[in-house]
């Protein structure tokens, strides 16, 4: 038994399939949600929803702000949500491309294991920096505060604060980076590991002919 | 709902090319539902890739077709059906062409099948384009590899089903 024999029946010319409908072809082209690719674009969507409105809303804040310390914080922000856009618009481009599939086989494999692994590597960095720069803003703040302050600065008390800050940011960039890697491959890893196989597998060259 | 009815081409090349699609989702699917759910994804990328689609002289429809629909089928990035596979193959798939064929009946055809389904996403993507009668050109075409290493791997995908029938014969 060979794939021949299959394929002599594989060839027979099957009973027609049922004319489809307006209502099959509605049901058939209805927008689905479960796709990766999918729910990645539509996170994206909403996160980028997001940091537009911190974008816009910060900037009057500068305005109001009355010590120079919280204006340069909200232009920190400010200057975060820049970044962010921009890392989104890349995002939103890189998954547009990563849903076209008329390509050949090859070449849409190459270019969805280039993309997911990239967003998974951004993805990771952007959530390990997100903490450090959090507590860098909380810092900055108390600073202000005590800037601002009419009795003149604890010198003693910023240095403790500070080396407490850097505790536990180091133990919390230990969590969140144990963490973060553990959810992107839940998430992504899976799908990820299977598609390289297929690539590595495609790609992989005929071997030349001995001499 | 789709955003914009479809066009009359669109529906025109879907009706002509349907049985196409469901053979891939055969290959690639062994439960009914996930059949069909491929299925129903292979149309709708059709649907969003149709605008980019430019006939030309040398490039043929089908072409086309089996590279959207061995994309979606290899690059499946859905979340899978969370169930054991099955060990045999419904009726359905059993029913593929049972003409008359006396010396391949459907015991022999239910073996072939459970070693197709042994393979990885790759290789049945050979043995579907193999299954569908398409020439090494057209192969080397739809996968984007040389029609040498196509030969080499179809020969190997061969050879991969051979040793996996050995056991089961």
């Amino acid at each position: 038994m060979e794939l021949d024999d299959l394929r002599r029946q594989w060839q027979q010319p099957e009973p027609a399939a049922p004319p489809l409908n307006q209502a099959d072809l509605n049901r058939l082209l209805a927008p689905r949600s479960d796709g990766l690719v999918e729910r990645m674009r539509r996170n994206a969507r909403l996160e980028t929803v997001f940091v537009v409105l911190v974008a816009v809303a910060v900037p009057p804040l500068i305005g109001f702000a009355d010590n120079f310390l919280l204006r340069a914080e909200a232009v920190s922000l400010f200057l975060l949500s820049l970044v962010l856009l921009a890392y989104y618009y890349r995002k939103l481009k890189m998954l547009r491309l990563m849903t076209r599939l008329d390509g050949h086989v090859l070449g849409n494999l190459r270019r969805l294991c280039a993309g997911l692994r990239s967003m998974l590597r951004f993805n990771y960095r952007l959530t390990l920096a997100m903490a450090p720069a959090t507590l860098l803003l909380m810092y900055e703040y108390v600073v202000g505060q005590e800037l601002a302050r009419p009795g003149g600065v604890r010198t003693a008390m910023l240095i403790g604060l500070g080396t407490a800050f850097l505790a536990a940011g180091l133990l919390l960039q230990w969590a969140v980076a144990a963490t973060t890697r553990r959810y992107l491959q839940y998430l992504y890893g899976q799908h990820l590991d299977r598609l390289e196989a297929s690539l590595r597998e495609l790609a992989e060259p005929a071997p030349t002919p001995a001499n | 709902m789709p955003a914009a009815a479809p066009s009359a081409d669109f529906v025109a090349a879907l009706r002509e090319y349907q049985p196409l699609l469901r053979r891939v989702a055969r290959l690639y699917c062994q439960d009914a539902d996930d059949r069909q759910d491929l299925f129903q994804e292979m149309v709708l990328q059709l649907w969003r890739a149709w605008p980019r689609y430019v006939p030309q002289p040398n490039a043929k429809l089908s072409t086309w077709l089996y590279r959207i629909a061995l994309n979606v089928a290899i690059s499946n990035l859905r979340q899978r059906t969370r169930r054991p596979a099955p060990t045999a193959l419904d009726a359905e798939a059993l029913a593929v062409a049972q003409t008359a064929d006396s010396d391949f009946d459907a015991d022999d055809r239910a073996v072939l099948y459970r070693a197709i389904g042994r393979l990885s996403e790759v290789d049945k993507a050979f043995v579907l384009l193999y299954l569908e009668d398409r020439p090494y050109e057209e192969m080397a075409d739809i996968l984007g590899i040389t029609q040498n290493n196509v030969r080499v791997k179809m020969h190997r995908v061969q050879e991969k089903l051979r040793s996996l029938l050995v056991p089961a014969a």
